[in-house]
């Protein structure tokens, strides 16, 4: 019997081992292809690096910008208008959210707004903020925030209204509180919608602080852009794309481990 | 006898009144020249300050030089790198895009001189009292940003007062710098000498300008091409720079002539700031006014060279020499 069972188990830990590898050396791999068809397109474009850079070239222009300071003086500046608009942002839309979701005349009286500044184009209102508020950080906290806004907003209130009636009743058939209610049936039960609007709120809000560095700035990864491209440092504009890149992505996995932890237990099984 | 030598002296007559009557465009001779299309990056949106190109275009001399001309308003940027890689032969460039490019291997070469000074200025309300670069010690100055033409003008009046960035503070505030006047978000800002200052006491302020051409001569606005054109198809550099020579003239000569013709070429065209429009071109043509029109002056390329040294954007002198040309003007 034993041996049977041994027997039967080997082909499937094999599979099972062939596909963790896969999974670990995918990534790489896909990574490595990338960057081999990216010099190859140079190559035989024959494009000249002010145009379209070569990938050693950009990893050389990586080093010098790593090593005299800048990337990571930029980065830090750009990251933190970053956070701190998306945390303003996140916090002002989960309140109106809930109250959207609870109170139907106030949808009816707010959406219309709501919509109508979604249709206006950050880039527009942009020039108006830094004009309002200065140059400073503040004004592009405040883009960050206003492009979070929105996702967040809509996914907390489809959330909220997800929330099967059966279970309310439920909850109230057991004398729970509005508390109660709030903190054990609501945010559980909107959680999973709630947290993929935050994922699209996380990876715009990179979008954000670059739309208002690119309108008035002395640092971060925008400015740092602008002024590649005004010195013809294309290298040095990649360098900046990739870096903000690495930070949306960055900020995109952050919260889906923040789905991990707090959704454990409504995770598909892993097959 | 007579007779005879009458009725050909009538024939001759007729002749030649005959060929004196043919139109004058035909004795230009456009007809063994191919027509080439060229999109020129102006880099600025459709304005007044390009009145020498919408002349040439509307009389016809770009045409008469082969050339079908169409305007591209792109940043000047984006313009220099097309030239440089050779996907557009011409772009209207200030002067230190030129050595910023070449410091980072673009093949262009600046061929024709349009404006003489360098426009970039300060501007500040006169109870400011910021009347020359020393002035500026400890003030707020707002400016596009740290890239480009007004950032390059501005630290070369800081250069030449003897101050430094640290002596002042500047603010990043994008192309709004009127707007950040008024407001008095900003004690000055940078901006062009020919334009906001005239917008400025248009609209009733009263206005201190420290124009950085008044202490630095600094090479200006003025035709690029690159390398590989200048090699193979000089004679096109040569009809395009003496097309704009004829616009600029007639510009010149006649601006009221030009505001007219630059109506039809400027889409958006307010009617009640008509006359703004007409003392912004009458103010930019102070800076197209030489003896020599289109030629570059040496000095003003080392100048250009020695600030962009000054803020390291430029790490070692380049070859000058490779950097501009007056061979394509006239005369030269």
């Amino acid at each position: 019997m034993n041996e049977n069972h041994t027997v039967k188990d080997q082909p499937i830990s094999r599979v099972q081992s062939r596909s963790r590898w896969y999974r670990i050396f995918l990534v790489p791999i896909s990574l490595v292809t990338a960057l081999v068809l990216w010099d190859v397109f140079v190559k035989i474009g024959d494009f000249p690096p002010y145009i379209f850079p070569s990938p050693a070239r950009v990893w050389d222009r990586l080093l010098v910008s790593v090593g005299d300071g800048s990337l990571l003086r930029n980065t830090l500046y750009t990251l933190v208008e970053v956070l701190v608009g998306l945390i303003l942002g996140v916090t002002v839309a989960t309140a109106l959210g809930y109250l959207l979701a609870k109170s139907l005349s106030i949808e009816r009286i707010l959406s219309p707004y709501i919509i109508a500044s979604q249709a206006v184009p950050i880039v527009a209102v942009a020039p108006l903020l830094i004009r309002w508020f200065g140059s400073g950080s503040f004004s592009k906290i405040l883009i960050c925030s206003l492009i979070v806004f929105f996702p967040v907003l809509v996914n907390t209130v489809v959330g909220l209204r997800s929330v099967p009636n059966e279970l309310r009743d439920l909850m109230k058939s057991l004398r729970a509180t509005r508390s109660q209610i709030f903190r054990y049936l609501e945010i559980p039960a909107a959680l999973p919608i709630f947290l993929g609007g935050l994922r699209i709120g996380a990876t715009l809000a990179v979008i954000g602080a670059i739309v208002g560095e690119f309108v008035g700035a002395d640092r971060g990864l925008g400015f740092l852009i602008n002024q590649s491209r005004g010195l013809y440092d294309t290298a040095m504009v990649f360098v900046a794309i990739m870096t903000l890149v690495a930070m949306a992505l960055s900020l995109y996995f952050s919260v889906v481990l923040l789905e991990k932890y707090t959704l454990s237990w409504n995770q598909p099984q892993d097959q | 006898m007579d007779r005879r030598k009458n009725i050909l002296l009538i024939i001759l007559f007729l002749l030649i009144l005959l060929a004196a009557c043919r139109p004058v465009q035909s004795q230009i001779p456009t007809v063994d020249i191919p027509k080439v299309h060229i999109r020129l990056p102006m880099g600025y949106i459709p304005s007044v300050q390009y009145a020498p190109f919408y002349v040439a275009h509307s009389r016809g001399y770009f045409e008469q030089a082969g050339i079908d001309l169409e305007f591209d308003y792109q940043l000047e940027t984006d313009g220099v790198a097309l030239v440089g890689a050779d996907d557009l032969q011409f772009a209207l460039v200030s002067g230190e895009q030129v050595l910023l490019a070449r410091n980072q291997g673009l093949p262009v070469v600046y061929v024709f001189a349009w404006w003489q000074d360098y426009p970039v200025a300060v501007a500040s309300f006169t109870d400011q009292d910021i009347l020359e670069p020393a002035d500026l010690a400890g003030k707020k100055i707002g400016l596009p940003g740290l890239f480009g033409a007004n950032y390059v003008g501005l630290r070369a009046l800081l250069d030449f007062a003897g101050l430094s960035e640290l002596d002042v503070q500047l603010d990043s505030i994008g192309f709004t710098q009127v707007d950040a006047l008024i407001a008095g978000l900003d004690d000055s800002v940078a901006i062009y000498a020919n334009n906001e200052p005239i917008q400025l006491k248009s609209q009733g302020y009263s206005v201190d300008v420290i124009r950085v051409a008044d202490y630095v001569d600094l090479a200006s606005n003025g035709l690029l091409t690159n390398e590989i054109t200048i090699k193979e198809n000089p004679e096109l550099v040569e009809r395009m720079v003496g097309a704009i020579l004829k616009g600029l003239a007639d510009t010149m000569a006649d601006p009221d002539a030009a505001f007219e013709i630059c109506k039809k070429y400027i889409e958006v065209w307010d009617q009640e700031n008509e006359a703004l429009y007409k003392d912004i071109l009458l103010a930019t043509m102070e800076y197209w006014k030489s003896d020599q029109p289109g030629i570059s002056q040496p000095q003003t390329w080392e100048n250009m060279q020695e600030v962009l040294l000054g803020m390291g954007w430029l790490a070692e002198p380049l070859d000058l020499d490779q950097a501009y040309t007056n061979r394509f003007v006239p005369g030269n």
